[in-house]
């Protein structure tokens, strides 16, 4: 395994975490919660939630983790990716039911389609896929990470990235799109 | 089968549907784009993963004493979750025609949008006249049926086509068959004519 950056996690020993979360281990559960509550309350904290907030909604993340770890593929995703994609629709799922209207699913349906086979990384597990894209991540120059950390990081991204950079749009746009294609380049390679 | 979709969002707006940053109705567009589209689906899989690279990277912010306790005596004392959301096809399905014009209809759709944004479907069938118009704000847009000319590019079912506030366009139906897309509106239309202000007071887009 390649070293980690400071302050990294180690995706592998998560995940198996995971599978043992999906035998209703209590141990494994008390294990990742220590590992990842903190990150996802810091993530969502970022994004603007107050502490308490973050808390709750951390809480609320961890739950879904405890219910759906039967449904963690290691071989589809890293346990970063799946716990990401988690903690982004519980955060949807909590500010648009303020707003008591119809609230609908991000997630994947059933019936779509698998494409992971077809995938040109098909041959790697999540673990290391998840692995190549902080490889792919840590080569883009500093304004270009600058700019992917913000699109994930911040509500409504482009016009918050100008502003907070006094960039033009477009400018933000173009940068973002650049960085974006150059690790598409880094992971497209991947067999 | 249909075929796949040609045109696409751009890496950037993928990026914000991936990271959950998009306006409210506006990813309900985009997913309803990346529900047909492999290539999309395949995009959001990995820009995702850049979601989880971040997450790994992220600061971490230091959960309450108690909160392990209280995380363990949730597990053994939730209720089971609600039940799942409504499915894209679901809602598109439960939206009420409105006829405003002969070969025009539009029906609302029901998504926690703000207040000011549209999210609706329209249906124009062949040969009506459609109004030219600027945006107050972006336009997403999803062919789910027929097809559309905008400026001479054609966009068919599962398509889906972007919109800067600036643009002014004057898109028409293609072909013999009735043209329905998906719109997400950021602020209301705004027609270049009479008629077209007309039109559009009535469609309420």
């Amino acid at each position: 395994m390649a070293s980690q950056a400071p302050g990294q996690v180690e995706t592998r020993e998560e995940a198996a975490l995971i599978a043992r979360i999906a035998t209703r281990d209590r141990a494994a559960f008390a294990a990742l919660f220590g590992i990842v509550a903190p990150k996802v309350k810091g993530y969502l904290m970022r994004l603007g939630a107050t502490g308490a907030a973050a808390e709750e909604l951390t809480q609320d993340v961890m739950l879904t983790v405890w219910r759906k770890a039967e449904q963690f593929d290691p071989a589809k995703a890293g346990a970063l990716t799946w716990i990401f994609v988690i903690a982004r629709n519980r955060r949807i799922d909590a500010l648009r039911r303020e707003s008591s209207m119809t609230t609908y699913g991000l997630e994947a349906p059933e019936d779509m389609p698998d494409d992971s086979v077809d995938a040109p990384d098909a041959g790697l597990d999540g673990a290391e896929r998840e692995a190549r894209v902080r490889a792919a991540m840590q080569e883009l120059s500093a304004e270009q990470q600058e700019v992917v950390r913000r699109s994930f990081f911040e509500e409504e991204p482009h016009a918050a990235i100008a502003a907070a950079l006094a960039l033009p749009l477009g400018t933000v746009k173009s940068r973002l799109r650049l960085a974006m294609a150059k690790l598409k380049a880094k992971l497209g390679d991947l067999k | 089968m249909t075929p796949a979709p040609v045109h696409h969002p751009s890496t950037e707006t993928l990026a914000a549907y991936a990271a959950g940053t998009l306006r409210a109705g506006f990813d309900f567009v985009i997913a309803a784009h990346v529900r047909g589209c492999a290539q999309c689906r395949g995009e959001v899989a990995r820009l995702e993963g850049v979601g989880g690279a971040l997450l790994a990277e992220a600061d971490a912010a230091a959960m309450s004493e108690e909160a392990l306790m209280q995380a363990l005596a949730r597990i053994e004392t939730a209720a089971p979750p609600a039940a799942p959301a409504r499915t894209i096809e679901q809602i598109i399905a439960a939206a009420k025609k409105r006829w405003v014009a002969p070969g025009v209809w539009t029906a609302r759709i029901d998504t926690p949008h703000a207040k000011d944004d549209r999210v609706y479907l329209l249906g124009v069938a062949p040969g009506v006249q459609t109004a030219k118009h600027t945006h107050s704000g972006a336009e997403f847009t999803v062919v789910l049926q027929g097809a559309l000319n905008d400026g001479g590019v054609v966009y068919r079912a599962g398509d889906f086509c972007e919109r800067d506030p600036d643009d002014t366009h004057h898109p028409k139906v293609e072909g013999a068959e009735t043209c329905v897309c998906l719109f997400a509106t950021q602020g209301r239309l705004v027609p270049s004519g009479v008629i077209g202000r007309i039109a559009f007071a009535l469609a309420d887009v």
